[in-house]
């Protein structure tokens, strides 16, 4: 135990210590930090301001009556999104259309609108021309305004009283409610995509955390293989303890990682200036289920043991740095393959694709973790599936520690399975 | 008690028999040999005693215990490929490489010091080891073998890839910490140093046993065979004395091969009949011609 904590400690030290480390926190840091406070940074840019009404222009003087519908509509919204300007008619429609276009390029509108007669509806066709392609939200509260000015018209002369009509002029509210099997709770969608969004940045999260905090343990290990000053360690200390305390070390530097990454994103998330931002985007860090977060963490733990016992054998089979990669190819496959299944099934997580896939330890971290945020399944799968990994943790554990016995004192040219086999049975472990 | 008992161990890698039915004891205070080509078996060997794999058949006891985890903490091991972390500072790796044997920091800081006064390269405790030259690497691979005080050291191929100078340093070390009474087992393809060094050896050749015993010994099993004689003027008709194999003339006079020992004597007559001799030696056998004659001539 004693030498365990040794063994991790000196890892420990040597990777906080490594000018590689330092770089890349710090790197990815800056990036957290940049890309956190983007939509503010935007937002600063942007003229106006996102909250600001954009103004969409039209020609002066065409459809009256719908202009001052709209403009209406518009003046009874606490946030209109749309704000009316008019252009002043040239005398010609080559002129009109010419000074309409000369306003979307002096960007005093983000757009205009023009109307085409549909003598057989009795309502004109309106065209949202727009200056950029991103404005879909600008169509969308156009065309809302566009039906309520138009069932005003209908209804001009019918007797409605004050409740009818205010009833007429709200927009219809539409909110989803996620169904859950037990019958009670349910999310709503907004809390829904909160949710999608979390376990899609969990999973990227823990798939680069897995690959590259095992990568590093593999590294580590052929590093001191290749340098020979394995048979000292392996002389000093029993291999397996050498193993354990090397992807503990490594695994309590990769937290170390994770934890100042995670710190810098949820200070620069809830600064003031970045939390409108964040809810104007509909994401609030509150509606984040604690229990969701616990299993992150615990697939974490469990998906990094398994993939760094793996790593380990690996590592003391390869004799040199250069061939490391060649020999890690098959366990990162299979890691890149449960997080594509995982990442692209964030839609449809009840597929059998992935149910089968969750109780397959090797994607267990990714697609349970999934189908728990995203689908509920039954408390029984989980288990089962929690169940398996921790055996394979176990069994693999076990297998790895036999293979780092054997592996690090065979030199020279990598050992096939076959030759493993046989070296285990000579030296008796 | 003996520290380190060998008894009929055997290993066998599939087919190939690395190690057969090889034993001996080591004393303590007492360098051990353990000579013979490369493939001989020497490095399993050690790797047998050092625990890393079980023999097949046969024991191994330390202190009269079977191998166990504090058996580890009680041997020090120079491998024959030195190595150590090239990118980290001398003190840092040393002493964790004591800490993993056992020792508090302290203790490991203070022997790692008191080693590198006694080479006289106190300057290299922060430097890192890929900043240093090779003899000086050698130096402190040497005090990563030994920092934790080992009673039972393991030296494969002890001095390989040192100046003289550093040569004399490294032997000095070593026959201090015998006369400490650390036990050592020793390999080297320098059998001179052996000569120097070691009271019993062990030749294998190709896993078996050729000789074994006190050095003194081995040398009397073998004739002398071989007379340097160093005269004043020339000496005829040497080569066609009774019981000689060959003459050779050598600078300062003759290098002559006898086939018996007495012959020795027929040798000195029939100079002194001729010139003035200043030298006459009938030569014991060196411990390389014996290597040879037990290991090269059957590699041929």
């Amino acid at each position: 135990m004693n030498s365990l904590w040794t063994v991790m400690a000196f890892t420990l030290r040597s990777k906080l210590r490594s000018k590689a480390y330092v770089w890349t926190t710090v790197t990815l840091a800056v990036l957290l930090v940049l890309g956190s406070n983007l939509p503010y940074i935007l937002e600063r840019l942007n003229v106006g301001g996102s909250s600001e009404p954009k103004p969409v222009g039209y020609l002066e003087g065409v459809y009256p009556e719908i202009v001052q519908g709209l403009e209406a509509f518009f003046a009874r919204q606490e946030n209109p999104g749309v704000r009316l300007v008019p252009i002043p008619s040239g005398g010609s429609p080559q002129a009109d259309e010419a000074a309409l276009r000369q306003a979307g390029e002096d960007e005093t509108v983000k757009g205009y609108l023009t109307f085409t007669d549909r003598p057989e509806t009795g309502f004109p066709e309106a065209v949202f021309h727009s200056a950029s392609v991103m404005n879909f939200s600008l169509a969308d509260s156009l065309r809302i305004a566009l039906e309520s000015v138009k069932a005003e018209m209908v209804f001009r002369n019918v007797e409605l009283d004050e409740a009818e009509r205010a009833l007429l002029a709200t927009p219809v509210a539409v909110h989803t409610l996620l169904v859950s099997p037990d019958g009670e709770g349910g999310r709503t969608a907004a809390e829904h995509a909160v949710v999608m969004g979390l376990t899609y940045a969990l999973i990227i999260l823990l798939f680069m955390a897995v690959t590259i905090t095992g990568q590093l343990v593999a590294t580590e290990i052929t590093a001191e293989k290749s340098s020979r000053v394995m048979e000292i360690l392996i002389t000093s200390v029993k291999p397996l303890t050498q193993m354990f305390g090397k992807i503990l070390g490594t695994f309590v530097a990769g937290i170390v990682q994770i934890a100042v990454l995670v710190g810098v994103a949820v200070v620069s998330l809830t600064l003031p200036h970045n939390r409108g931002a964040l809810e104007a985007l509909g994401i609030r860090l509150d509606a984040v289920e604690p229990q969701l977060l616990a299993y992150a963490i615990f697939f974490y733990l469990a998906g990094y043991f398994l993939y760094a016992t793996l790593f380990a054998a690996i590592g003391s089979i390869v004799s040199r740095t250069e061939e490391l990669g060649q020999a890690t190819t098959p366990v990162m496959l299979l890691s890149i393959l449960g997080f594509y299944v995982a990442i692209f099934s964030l839609q449809n997580p009840d597929s059998p694709l992935v149910v089968i896939g969750s109780y397959i330890p090797f994607f267990t971290p990714f697609l349970m973790f999934e189908r728990i945020g995203l689908a509920e399944p039954p408390a029984w799968e989980i288990a089962l599936a929690i169940g398996i990994l921790l055996a394979s943790i176990l069994l693999f554990g076990w297998l790895a520690a036999k293979i780092y016995r054997v592996g690090v004192l065979m030199y020279g040219k990598r050992p096939s399975i076959r030759e493993l086999i046989k070296a285990m049975k000579a030296y008796r472990v | 008690m003996k520290p380190l008992v060998i008894e009929q161990i055997v290993k066998q890698y599939g087919e190939k028999t690395a190690v057969s039915d090889l034993s001996f004891e080591v004393s303590e205070g007492e360098i051990y040999g353990l000579l013979g080509a490369n493939g001989a078996g020497k490095t399993t060997t050690m790797r047998m005693i050092l625990g890393l794999i079980m023999p097949d058949r046969g024991e191994i006891r330390y202190y009269g215990k079977p191998y166990g985890s504090e058996q580890l903490r009680m041997m020090g091991y120079l491998p024959e490929e030195r190595g150590l972390y090239p990118k980290l500072k001398v003190a840092d790796q040393l002493i964790y490489l004591g800490q993993l044997r056992g020792m508090s920091r302290a203790e490991a800081d203070r022997s790692l010091r008191d080693w590198l006064r006694k080479f006289q390269v106190e300057e290299y405790y922060n430097r890192k080891v890929e900043e240093l030259s090779k003899g000086n690497q050698q130096k402190i691979q040497f005090i990563a073998a030994v920092i934790h005080r080992p009673k039972i050291l393991i030296m494969d191929e002890a001095f390989s890839g040192l100046d003289p100078v550093n040569v004399e340093l490294l032997k000095s070390a070593v026959k201090e910490l015998r006369d400490q009474g650390t036990s050592m087992v020793f390999s080297t393809h320098r059998m001179e140093h052996v000569e120097e060094l070691c009271r019993n050896i062990t030749i294998l050749d190709r896993s078996r046993t050729m000789l074994q015993g006190s050095l003194r010994e081995i040398k009397r099993r073998f004739p002398r065979e071989r007379v340097v004689l160093d005269t004043e003027g020339d000496v005829q008709g040497l080569d066609s004395l009774p019981d000689i194999r060959s003459v050779r003339r050598t600078e300062t006079g003759y290098e002559i091969f006898i086939a018996r020992e007495e012959a020795a004597q027929n040798v000195l007559r029939h100079s002194l009949a001729q010139a003035q001799v200043r030298r006459f030696e009938l030569m014991e056998p060196t411990l390389n011609e014996i290597f040879i004659k037990t290991v090269g001539e059957r590699n041929e």
